[in-house]
């Protein structure tokens, strides 16, 4: 190799660090989200359906405690691309642990483990969380569905005050004691990390001190060379060692044992989840829908029944954890801390506004009008394999009780203005 | 009296004394920028494509598959350089090098990647640590002398000391605790509490209650079933550093017929050059200088 090799060598190198070194002087901008805009709409509009998602409070400071809640119905009509929900667990989507999870709780039970849930059922999940890392954070609920992923609900913004370094997160032992699980047994694992790194580095620093190569290579070469090579020092230094090594492990081990007489397996269970349904005086089909590509909408045809005893209004539909709401909707379900970016107050237009009496059976159209379906990318519903829908239609009385629907349906894209009369 | 044969090894290398300085840049050049890094960085990879999850978070470390699968994968990178270290130069700390370098990988991953960059708590995702098992199993073949009897006894070592090496750095995390009434091990709390997307416990594979028929004593069943299959990858590895490892040259001699060399340390000796010519321009060296074969008896 000659000098002007060396050279070229010598500037990719430079380059290949300057690289590295620049990595670290520019870093990367936070994340604003999770890139749940990227998961197809089948996936957010047919699995999990999001609803009364509430983050509260949305300010909170280091330490103290804030809660994620909602429900979620399990979609009558999930889609065959996604492996059944035989094995689900409710995840909080966040940039890292910037909470703690102190408990998760669906439909009144603790799930630590992931467990079945039914299609078609209905789950109130609350999660109990402490703020630990001081920032503007996007917060999602999240289904995990083993053999499908995560499945991301509605992300809203949580903001956690304060300073990390006053971060504690102490955890109650069955045996007495108190432990921080950000400090628990770090130091003891430093401990035994240096110590044995020390001895593996002494133990090559032993053959490092004498020539390692070259010379060994040309000695072991020649009649002889293997019984020179073979020290007497040093099989007496690795008949030390291995004493060393069986003391300390057997030190290690029973200091711990005598210290921790009480200890347990890693935890498999599952939780039993018993499924609540939605109830609804009003029954609702799908006759048919169509998606309006340039006018950003969804129409829908539907045949209502009311066989309850009191005239009810649609007010709401949300799918994919957007809302799409009118007067009624407004009037009756209108949470001003849901994040206005998935939410349209006005986006809901129902063609024939006059209640739904009891006994009454009539065929509505429903339109969901907003650039959400793009902003959100709803619109690359056109590029499913499977054009379908899914959502849930809310209505109300006069007294304001709640109706929910889970409706689906098959989907017609209309792709030009002319054609989407 | 000298505590080692230095001089004595020296002196048979029949090198002058500013080969011998060089010899010692060589083995500088050689084992920390190349040799060290090198290791580190392939086995580092290696140990993360198969074993990684294991290693990464505390409540991965169970008593059945983390005690069988770490083991396994530590032991085949080391059984390669091991062969490498000890048939060419007769250094036996292949395993210790190589499982070294290892943690220092896993180091530079746990404090820039977990705790800078993704704000986990060291003691979440600490590292187990196989230095003991390496030191055991270089120090093996040391003693032995032999590869057979380093897979039979120092690999079946190297793997049951694992569990025992590991207890003393995370026995702290079965304690048990209860939240909202059901039991946990403190590394399962500590799985649940720090919010991950890789939280549901079907992503770990972890014992759910399988070895029932073994009386319980789940952890040293898996630690003498990783050592037996440890035993056979040290000694498929070893043979893989035997492929690789070969040095030999193929060398064109007078009547142009080409031949391969295997003792490599014959070659630029004035015997070589009397049997095979030197190349040309290259005058050969006439003197009655020492050949490596005057050694030989």
């Amino acid at each position: 190799m000659n000098a002007k090799n060396i050279f070229k060598l010598c500037v990719i190198g430079s380059l290949g660090m300057a690289t590295l070194g620049l990595t670290l002087v520019f870093n990367a901008s936070p994340a604003a989200a999770h890139g749940e805009r990227s998961q197809e709409p089948f996936l957010r509009m047919r699995t999990a359906q999001w609803y009364d998602t509430r983050w509260n409070p949305q300010k909170t400071a280091v330490n103290d405690e804030a809660m994620l809640s909602g429900k979620m119905h399990i979609s009558e009509d999930w889609p065959r691309a996604v492996v059944k929900p035989n094995r689900t667990f409710i995840n909080v989507g966040s940039p890292s642990s910037v909470f703690t999870r102190l408990s998760s709780k669906v439909n009144g039970t603790p799930m630590f483990t992931s467990g079945p849930m039914e299609l078609g059922g209905d789950y109130e999940y609350v999660i109990k969380l402490r703020g630990r890392l001081p920032g503007h954070h996007h917060i999602h609920p999240m289904l995990a569905v083993n053999g499908a992923g995560p499945i991301a609900g509605p992300g809203g913004w949580m903001d956690i005050q304060g300073n990390y370094k006053d971060f504690t997160n102490p955890a109650k032992l069955l045996v007495g004691g108190t432990i921080d699980t950000e400090t628990a047994g770090l130091a003891v694992g430093l401990f035994w990390h240096i110590l044995w790194g020390g001895l593996g580095f002494a133990w090559i620093g032993w053959f490092m001190i004498r020539p390692m190569f070259l010379i060994r290579a040309r000695v072991l070469a020649q009649e002889g060379g293997d019984a020179l090579l073979n020290d007497p020092v040093d099989r007496v230094v690795a008949f030390g060692m291995l004493g060393v090594v069986f003391v300390l492990i057997a030190i290690g081990f029973f200091v711990t044992d005598s210290q921790y007489p009480y200890t347990i397996p890693l935890q498999a269970g599952e939780p039993k989840i018993k499924a609540t349904h939605l109830r609804s005086d009003l029954t609702v089909k799908v006759l048919a829908a169509d998606y309006d590509v340039p006018g950003r909408a969804l129409r829908m045809t539907l045949q209502v029944t009311n066989s309850g005893e009191h005239p009810l209004r649609i007010g709401e539909f949300t799918t994919a954890g957007i809302r799409f709401l009118n007067k009624v909707g407004v009037a009756n379900n209108m949470d001003p801390d849901y994040p206005p970016e998935i939410m349209a107050v006005d986006g809901l237009h129902v063609e024939d506004e006059s209640p739904i009496n009891p006994g009454e059976s009539k065929e509505i159209k429903i339109d969901s009008r907003d650039s959400l379906w793009e902003v959100q990318r709803l619109m690359d519903l056109v590029h499913d394999p499977e054009q379908r829908f899914g959502g849930l239609v809310m209505s109300w009385d006069e007294s304001g009780n709640r109706h929910i629907n889970s409706i689906a349906g098959n989907i017609i894209p209309v792709f030009t203005r002319a054609s989407a009369s | 009296m000298a505590l080692f044969r230095t001089a004595e090894i020296i002196k048979a290398s029949k090198l002058p004394p500013e080969g011998v300085k060089l010899s010692r840049m060589i083995d500088a050049v050689y084992f920390l920028p190349i040799a060290y890094l090198g290791v580190f960085a392939t086995f580092h990879m290696h140990f993360d494509l198969l074993a990684g999850d294991w290693d990464f978070w505390v409540d991965w470390k169970d008593r059945q598959f983390w005690v069988t699968v770490t083991p396994i994968v530590e032991v085949m990178y080391p059984g390669a350089i091991m062969y490498y270290f000890w048939t060419f130069y007769r250094q036996p700390f292949g395993a210790t090098l190589s499982i070294t370098g290892l943690l220092v990988g896993k180091w530079i991953t746990v404090l820039f990647a977990w705790y800078w960059w993704a704000n986990f708590p060291a003691n979440f995702v600490m590292p187990a640590t196989m230095v003991s098992s390496a030191l055991i199993l270089d120090c093996t073949l040391l003693l032995t002398r032999s590869w057979m009897l380093t897979a039979i006894f120092g690999v079946w070592a190297f793997a049951m000391v694992f569990n025992p090496t590991q207890y003393a750095i995370f026995g702290y995390s079965h304690q048990p605790l209860v939240v909202d009434g059901q039991l946990l091990s403190l590394a399962d709390y500590m799985g649940f509490t720090y919010v991950r997307t890789g939280t549901p416990e079907y992503i770990r594979i972890i014992e759910v209650g399988s070895l029932r028929t073994f009386g319980g004593h789940t952890v040293w069943i898996s630690a003498f079933f990783s050592a037996f299959i440890s035993m056979l990858m040290f000694t498929i590895w070893w043979q893989i550093g035997h492929f690789v490892g070969q040095s030999f040259f193929w060398v064109k001699g007078r009547r142009g017929v080409m031949s391969r060399k295997n003792d490599i340390m014959i070659v630029g000796t004035d015997e070589f050059a009397a049997r095979h010519g030197t190349p040309d321009g290259v005058a050969p060296r006439l003197s009655g200088g020492a050949t490596l074969a005057e050694g030989k008896s």
